[in-house]
């Protein structure tokens, strides 16, 4: 079954936000936690990148390749990148997978891939 | 009769190619040495060795303590194949690593130990040490441990070394990994660092003399100073520890 | 409100100090009392980030006040992150110039090397957003590299202009005898020489290792006090004339525009207006660059230069020491070091040496007006404040 990441939509005025706030941000018009909530996409185009050669200790690679991509959706993310050699711009597609592990729990997470 | 026993007490030295020196630059613009020492250059080495036995922090102490007995002992003539590289700037020695040939096709790498306080020359030297095994001895692959979690990253999951669990390393027995002429290649271009021939100044310097490290690491200076303060953060136990050796 | 005035300073040097955090967080404590010759205070705050998780200390004002002897006076730790120092220097003006305390001292003190580097870099890590940036594994350099690309794309700074900050800050620290790096660098060894790669490895591109402000420990103080007690110490009278603290969101994704530091902007604005003072007027600048790049992009923010145009001043040597407005000629965190909550103090200390005077070899000539910039979070908290000479 395909995983999803999902974003907040305000009941009172419609403004999406990632990641969870309690207020809407747009309004602040709305009752504690009155949210719908909405998947965000899963394509989007990569805005800036980095290769993390220090990962945290709980990550046995060598580096880590990090990424803020903006959704066709207008939100912004930030996640993993599966992508040999990324560029500025480039278009990418994600799926939701498990990003890091620690001795107890999976964590799941955005990881894109080159389109 | 002494020199009989002699003879079979010493091991004989297999001859070994030199390790030609090289130099590079560091992050300061200063340029470092890397070159083999002699059995003659041992001597000038131990007493700047011998004070970093007694700081208790970073491993020091056991990397310090064992660098010597491997220095006293290849100078002595008791232990098999031994090689000492020494990195000196303007001549003073700033780090000494040391391996061991256990045959034709298998290096021990034995230490790095740096001996002055904040300067990164351990990839330089672990490189140096890497490339005389594989590429100027020819060996198959190196068998390393690693004393420090600093070392234990950059090394074995950096290079990613192969397991070779089976084998006890020399130092104290532990399970050790291996750096294979493979492994060597594929990483050829970030282990390789430095330039050859060293101009002949330069070489000379370093040759002249052995100079004692400036700014070498050092004890705690406070009795109050506590190395690991999560088990004694008073500084209580190294207090009393001095007392009984008969310091202040 | 009342005027509020620096009645003392002390510092540690920011190093490996092998002693507990109380004695880290004492130390300039009483150097601070002994310099200025006051014996009590009413209320000590103490600015630190991670007692609780690599020191297991908790309620570690209560354990400091005590270890200085300066019980019944109330005591608070003030935690916001890298800002903490900045913060707790706020509430202690807040006290004095509320007319509710009159002597009141701020410790800011770090221990972060009681852990190993790996657990530092964590705890540091755990100031990103649990969900949007921790699970995949984003520690703070992963953030200052990613919007140090977007920088290099949009306003065409240069690996080299990164490098300059570095070789800027380690030269002021060489007459820093408090800061924890003495190292001479150049160019040459970290970026231009075929042995740069290993001297200077990538961190995370296109940051490298001397892009990145060292893990230190350390301790600074201020005693914050009125206009009488101050004068009393008979020191130079240098008053704390502009706080401003402004806050953005929390995921760094999710600012208005990724290359904008806008709680940096709006920071620095209030503190200039509290203080009466212009960007234009500031004659020394203690700014946070825990990362080179943010050196660069804070002295756009803050007002001192245009947007996009902080490294041609960097390049011209406008920020240098004997430049037209000298930039963290304290070494910055880059060299002095940046023990975490004891930061912002330490730059507050640096800025009232130099307003005093007494800056030695660092002296900026003529320092009237100081300003310093605590950067929390990434970006994300961040509380500024100018210092002004009187007479």
């Amino acid at each position: 079954m395909e995983k999803n990441i999902y974003a907040y939509k305000c009941r009172r005025c419609g403004h999406v936000q990632y990641p969870y706030r309690t207020i809407c941000r747009n309004c602040h018009e709305n009752d504690h936690n009155e949210f719908d909530i909405v998947p965000l996409s899963k394509k989007g185009k990569l805005i800036t990148f980095t290769h993390l050669f220090n990962p945290p200790s709980d990550f046995e690679t060598v580096f880590l390749t990090l990424g803020i991509v903006e959704l066709d959706d207008g939100n912004r993310v930030t996640c993993q990148l599966n992508i040999p050699k990324p560029k500025m711009g480039m278009k990418v597609t994600g799926k939701v997978e498990v990003v890091r592990k620690d001795e107890y729990n999976k964590y799941h997470g955005f990881v894109f891939y080159e389109d | 009769m002494a020199i009989d026993l002699e003879k079979i007490l010493r091991p004989i030295d297999t001859p070994l190619p030199e390790f030609p020196a090289k130099y590079m630059t560091l992050a300061g613009g200063e340029q470092l040495v890397i070159r083999q020492v002699t059995r003659d250059e041992i001597p000038d080495i131990l007493p700047y060795v011998e004070p970093l036995m007694h700081v208790e922090r970073d491993y020091y102490d056991v990397v310090a303590a064992r660098v010597y007995s491997e220095l006293l002992a290849y100078y002595n003539y008791r232990v098999q194949d031994e090689y000492v590289l020494a990195a000196q700037i303007e001549g003073e020695l700033v780090a000494v690593v040391n391996g061991r040939i256990v045959n034709k096709d298998i290096g021990m790498s034995l230490h790095t130990l740096g001996l002055r306080r904040g300067l990164r020359v351990g990839a330089h030297t672990f490189a140096a040490k890497m490339e005389y095994h594989i590429d100027i001895l020819g060996q198959k692959e190196v068998l390393i441990v690693a004393e420090s979690p600093i070392g234990f990253r950059r090394w074995m999951i950096e290079y990613k070394l192969e397991k070779r669990f089976e084998i006890p390393h020399e130092l104290g027995g532990c399970p050790s990994w291996a750096l294979t002429k493979e492994l060597f290649d594929k990483a050829r271009k970030s282990l390789i660092v430095g330039t050859r021939p060293v101009p002949e100044a330069l070489l000379a310097k370093a040759k002249a003399a052995i100079l004692p490290p400036s700014d070498p690491p050092k004890q705690a200076a406070d009795l109050l100073a506590a190395t690991r303060s999560l088990y004694d953060s008073t500084g209580t136990i190294l207090l009393s520890q001095r007392t009984k050796l008969g310091g202040k | 409100m009342r005027e509020v005035y620096v009645a003392g300073i002390g510092i540690t040097s920011f190093t490996r100090l092998e002693y507990p955090l109380v004695e880290i967080a004492a130390y300039p404590g009483l150097m601070a009392m002994k310099e200025s010759g006051i014996k009590s205070i009413d209320q000590l705050y103490v600015a630190n980030m991670g007692a609780s998780k690599a020191n297991h200390q908790t309620g570690l004002a209560s354990a400091v006040v005590d270890h200085m002897s300066l019980t019944p006076a109330g005591a608070e730790a003030i935690e916001n992150g890298p800002a903490s120092g900045a913060s707790a220097i706020k509430q202690g003006f807040l006290g004095v110039a509320s007319g509710m305390y009159n002597t009141v001292m701020v410790i800011g003190a770090e221990r972060m090397r009681e852990v190993n580097n790996l657990e530092a870099t964590d705890f540091v890590a755990t100031l990103t957003h649990p969900l949007a940036e921790y699970i995949y594994g984003v520690t703070l350099p992963s953030l200052a590299g990613m919007f140090a690309r977007l920088y290099m794309e949009k306003y065409g700074v240069t690996p080299r202009h990164f490098a300059m900050v570095a070789v800027k800050n380690h030269k002021h620290a060489m007459d820093n005898f408090y800061a924890h790096l003495h190292e001479e660098i150049t160019l040459e060894g970290i970026l231009d020489s075929k042995d740069s790669a290993t001297n200077n490895p990538m961190v995370a591109d296109p940051l490298r290792y001397y892009d990145m402000c060292p893990v230190s420990d350390g301790g600074a103080c201020l005693i914050l006090a009125t206009a009488e007690i101050a004068k009393k110490t008979g020191k130079p009278m240098v008053r704390l004339a502009g706080i401003g603290q402004a806050t953005d969101t929390h995921a760094v994704h999710d600012r208005k525009n990724p290359t904008d530091l806008l709680a940096v902007r709006e920071a620095a604005k209030k503190s200039f207006a509290m203080a009466g003072v212009k960007p234009k007027d500031v004659h020394v600048a203690e700014l946070h660059d825990a990362f080179t790049i943010l050196e660069i992009v804070e002295s756009e923010e803050v007002g001192f230069f245009e947007k996009g145009q902080g490294h041609i001043a960097l390049q011209e040597g406008y920020t240098k020491l004997g430049g037209k407005l000298p930039i963290n000629p304290s070494g910055g965190l880059k060299a002095k070091g940046h023990p975490v909550g004891a930061t912002g103090v330490g730059q507050a200390h640096e800025i009232v040496l130099q307003l005093r005077g007494d800056a030695a070899k660092r002296q900026v000539k003529n320092a009237k007006i100081g300003f310093t910039c605590n950067f929390g979070g990434f970006g994300n908290n961040v509380v500024c404040l100018t210092f002004v000479k009187e007479n």
